[in-house]
């Protein structure tokens, strides 16, 4: 026995101190993940019989591909949407122009702050009487009745834009600024015009940032659950629709809830390996 | 058409407290290399930029080609430039690394292939078309680097320091490889280093700088026999300064008093008599004997404080009256610690320096 | 496509005006909704079409104190976040120097493993968490609650940890030991001043994360643990925006402090995260 110890100290001790992530990986998300995708085989109520019920009723559904796509809907066009708007916010926030300070800060407000509380301030700005519709009805004149903003699709997406696009814009921005200067000014010596450096230079270059930053969103969107849940209105992404079985039925639908939930896991991984495959490509150095 | 190429005239540029160009004036010849040499943060690469159109100097204009381009933008200045650390595109094949200038320049696809593959051959690099900067060797990336710069036949190739992330061997390769395209091409080039052998071997002329100042603009042989500056003289090879005061001026010769004994030196501008200037010459221009009957003119007493076998010559420190002058011997002579010897100081090889010259070349 | 250039290229060539324009619009579109929950928090009478509230009060946030009973879900928010801190902290120590210093076979695949949550809508394993935490009776309990943000934060320190870790530099230790120091006095007197400045900041993303957490919160509270993110939950169901927004106004304090500490004290690409061994 004191042998054994001596001769394997070492992998005993990394072993000892990797316990308590592992404890905590298992206790704490693999268990919990076990229990959820072993309720979405049990019959409702039931504890002892297996069923596929749960998921034929789910699948079968004609609502289940509408939710289905809705989530990938909003997680797709808050990517793509936080992509747009970070790449010129970094560009510019990269030239050092007197102030970026603040706004390199202002980058940080959605993911710092509760997002309840973002998603209260949303409805409040964009409400009927918020302060953008008035913008548009008394300031611009170009509105005579309030727009309708809120519990809207488009509402939706602006929303979800707001609270995720900081993951891809701070990643961006690391990436932008570990770019090495060099490669613009070769660029511009060997007669590129600034538009072309962005176009065949940096954009190139720091694709892989960004593809990094837009898993991050990604993931954040197709998970939301506290926005659309205040702010969605009739709009239930998937992860409102699983709190929903809990929530509104009585007795709770577990097991509904659980196969809905494991659905929704799979999705999300199948959707991001594909997303890394794609990041991985030989040539993004 | 104006016979100089580029011309940077009394350029300033300061950044906030720092002048990094202090009214740098250089003016480059058609198909010259012009090397600029100077310690690190003396304001080459500030110059540089200056022809680049990455500064916008201060003070001062720029000419290219006998044109005004101080407010041309860079990419319009048509120049080709070798970086340092390469700087070639990662995401890019050696192919369209070389190809970049000419599809910016949106150059017929078939053209292109063929001015690629001729700028290939140029720096030897057949056959490497389809790898990646990364899958090349430190010498290999810099050729394509040179390729690149190369390609569309541009007025001016400019180098800041390409071969200082080589090894040393391959730096004395690519260092002739470098001279002989820029003959071939016949293409005016700026080259910065703060390497001196390196500028000795490669420029037709060489800016010495120091302190954002240009010191002197000389060819090689001129720079190291005729410093103009103490700086100059001791950044490029070694160095005795002697101080001295003139004694004499007259037409074929200078008369110093060095510690109490006399010295001839070439005539030299700008000194009168009294004045204390510098005695200024090359440790292996020095010539010893043993202290042994008469002393011939140029020749002052010394005793031996130090010697150091080097190999090939001995190098000694001499103590005269004082001052420590340094000797390097390449005869089979040898002077032991303590010996009192005779330094003779070549009346040829010696020049006058005024220590109070800091930036000469305005 | 030639306009769109055109005008493209006069953005970038840094047209200030431009540049400014662009910076403020985003600035505004980040922060006036927070400054329409202050109005909202003090106004009174704010109907129709009126940029300001015609008049200011205090009511709403003694409303907040008094029937939200803001006192109690603060300290609830706070000692379930202060809980859930320190059991990550805890976890991610060792995990962290394990993963950072020690030659693991397999280490990436640990990691990729540990890092699982972040990749798993919480909502799937909040439902598991909650049926567990029923059977052991942890649900409304401060405790049970922060054991279930653990889940989440974890792994977010772990990954934050063992990257500082890795980042020790290797030579410091060595001249520890060798001036003598053994193991456990070198980990004490210059492994862990070194790394205090990641643990600071693990503890700051931490905090946040548990601080905002409402998933895991929504399926594992109870009246006797409502925090700051179910209370507004809560109130916006019951529809007193008034009193919601003054309640929201409290609950972004200390999210405004967290900012501030990073912005002095940390990379903010940490705070989103690497994607190491995913
Ligand atoms: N962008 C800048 N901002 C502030 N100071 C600068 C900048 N660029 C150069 N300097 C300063 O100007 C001076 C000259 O710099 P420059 O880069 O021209 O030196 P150099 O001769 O190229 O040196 P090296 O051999 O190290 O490359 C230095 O003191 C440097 O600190
Ligand atoms: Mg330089």
């Amino acid at each position: 026995m004191a042998s054994f110890l001596k001769k394997h100290r070492y992998a005993l001790i990394s072993f000892v101190m990797l316990l308590p992530g592992l404890a905590s990986f298992f206790g704490l998300f693999f268990y919990p993940m076990l229990v959820t995708v072993v309720r979405s085989f049990r019959p409702e109520g039931v504890t002892t019989a297996w069923t596929l019920r749960n998921y034929t009723d789910f699948l079968g559904q004609a609502s289940t591909r509408q939710v289905i796509l809705l989530t990938f809907f909003l997680a797709i066009a808050c990517t793509l949407l936080s992509i747009v708007l970070s790449v010129p916010l970094t560009l510019l926030l990269r030239q050092k122009l007197a102030g970026h300070r603040l706004f390199r800060l202002t980058i940080l407000v959605p993911i710092t702050v509760p997002g309840l509380v973002g998603a209260l301030g949303l409805l409040l700005f964009y409400g009927s009487r918020g302060w953008l519709n008035l913008l548009l009805m008394q300031g611009l004149h170009v509105v005579q009745e309030p727009v309708k903003i809120n519990y809207t699709l488009t509402g939706l997406v602006i929303f979800y834009v707001w609270h995720y696009f900081s993951y891809t814009a701070v990643t961006t921005l690391s990436t932008l600024e570990g770019l090495d200067p060099a490669f613009e000014e070769a660029a511009r010596v060997a007669g590129a015009s600034p538009w072309q450096v962005l176009r065949h230079v940096v954009i190139p270059l720091i694709m892989p940032g960004i593809l990094a930053g837009s898993v991050l969103t990604f993931m954040a969107a197709f998970g939301a659950f506290s926005i659309p849940l205040i702010t969605g209105g009739s709009y239930r992404p998937l992860a409102v629709q699983i709190y929903k079985q809990i929530e509104v039925f009585t007795p709770a639908r577990w097991e509904a809830a659980s196969a809905m939930a494991v659905v929704m896991a799979l999705l999300q991984l199948v959707f991001l390996t594909f997303y890394m495959r794609v990041l991985r490509r030989p040539t993004a150095s | 058409m104006s016979d100089w190429m580029i011309e940077l005239v009394d350029i300033t540029k300061r950044y906030g407290n720092i002048v990094a160009n202090d009214h740098v004036t250089l003016r480059i010849r058609r198909g010259e290399l012009m090397t600029l040499l100077g310690p690190s943060g003396c304001g080459k690469t500030t110059a540089l930029r200056c022809i680049t159109g990455q500064n916008i100097p201060d003070e001062g204009r720029v000419f290219i080609d006998g044109k005004d381009v101080t407010d041309v933008p860079t990419h319009r200045r048509e120049l080709g430039m070798v970086f340092q650390n390469f700087a070639l595109f990662p995401h890019m094949t050696v192919f369209e690394n070389v190809e970049f200038p000419l599809m910016i320049r949106r150059m017929d696809k078939s053209e292109r292939a063929k001015l690629v593959r001729d700028a290939l051959k140029l720096v030897r690099l057949e056959g490497y078309e389809k790898h990646y900067p990364r899958q090349l060797s430190g010498g290999q990336q810099q050729r394509v680097g040179l390729a690149r710069a190369l390609v569309y036949r541009p007025k001016v190739l400019l180098l800041d320091e390409p071969l200082s992330n080589l090894d040393a061997k391959l730096r004395e390769e690519m260092r002739f490889e470098i001279k002989d395209l820029q003959q071939r091409l016949g293409i005016t080039a700026v080259y910065v280093t703060h390497d001196q052998e390196e500028a000795l071997a490669l420029s037709d002329r060489v800016a010495v700088m120091n302190k954002g100042c240009v010191q002197q603009v000389g060819t090689p042989a001129e720079i190291y026999d005729h410093p103009a500056t103490k700086f100059v003289a001791d950044f490029i090879g070694l160095s005795d300064f002697i101080p001295a005061k003139v004694v004499a001026v007259e037409p074929e010769r200078v008369v110093l008093d060095v510690q109490g004994e006399r010295i001839a030196a070439p005539p030299s501008e700008s000194v009168s008599p009294g004045l204390d200037v510098l005695l200024f010459i090359r440790p292996n221009d020095v010539r010893l004997r043993a202290a042994e009957g008469d002393r011939q003119p140029n020749e002052i007493a010394g005793v031996i404080a130090k010697s150091t076998y080097l190999g090939d010559k001995f190098d000694y420190r001499v103590d005269v009256h004082g001052v420590e002058v340094r000797v390097q011997t390449h005869g089979a002579e040898r002077f032991d610690n303590g010996q009192a010897v005779y330094v003779y100081l070549p009346h040829e090889r010696c020049r006058i320096i005024l220590e109070s010259l800091v930036c000469p070349v305005r | 496509m030639r306009t769109l250039r055109q005008y493209l290229q006069a953005l970038l060539n840094a047209k200030k005006l431009l540049a400014y324009t662009f910076l403020l619009c985003f600035f505004l579109w980040v922060t006036t909704p927070f400054l329409m929950i202050l109005l909202k928090s003090f106004g009174r009478n704010w109907f129709g079409k009126l940029w300001f509230p015609p008049e200011f009060t205090l009511d709403w946030y003694k409303w907040a104190i008094t029937v939200t009973n803001v006192p109690e879900v603060l300290r609830n928010t706070l000692v379930i976040a202060g809980i859930a801190v320190t059991i990550s902290t805890l976890i991610a120590i060792p995990t962290g120097w394990a993963l950072g210093r020690r030659q693991i076979p397999g280490k990436e695949v640990i990691m990729s493993t540990i890092l699982l949550p972040r990749m798993i809508p919480p909502i799937a394993y909040a439902l598991g968490v909650a049926q567990i935490f029923y059977r052991l009776h942890l649900i409304d309990t401060h405790i049970g609650v922060a054991i279930a943000h653990v889940a989440i934060c974890a792994p977010y320190a772990i990954l934050v940890l063992s990257s500082t870790f890795e980042g020790l530099d290797e030579r410091v230790l060595e001249a520890a030991s060798v001036c003598g120091a053994n193991n456990l006095r070198t980990f004490f007197h210059v492994t862990l001043p070194l790394v205090m400045p990641g643990i600071l900041s693990s503890i700051i993303f931490t905090f946040t994360t548990s601080y905002n957490e409402f998933t895991l919160t929504l399926m594992t509270y109870g009246p006797k643990t409502i925090t700051l993110p179910v209370r507004t939950y809560l109130a916006v169901g019951e529809g007193y925006w008034e009193v919601t927004s003054a309640l929201s106004m409290i609950l972004i304090i200390p999210s405004l402090f967290v900012l501030f500490m990073i912005q002095r004290q940390v990379q903010p690409e940490k705070l989103v995260g690497g994607f190491k061994g995913v």
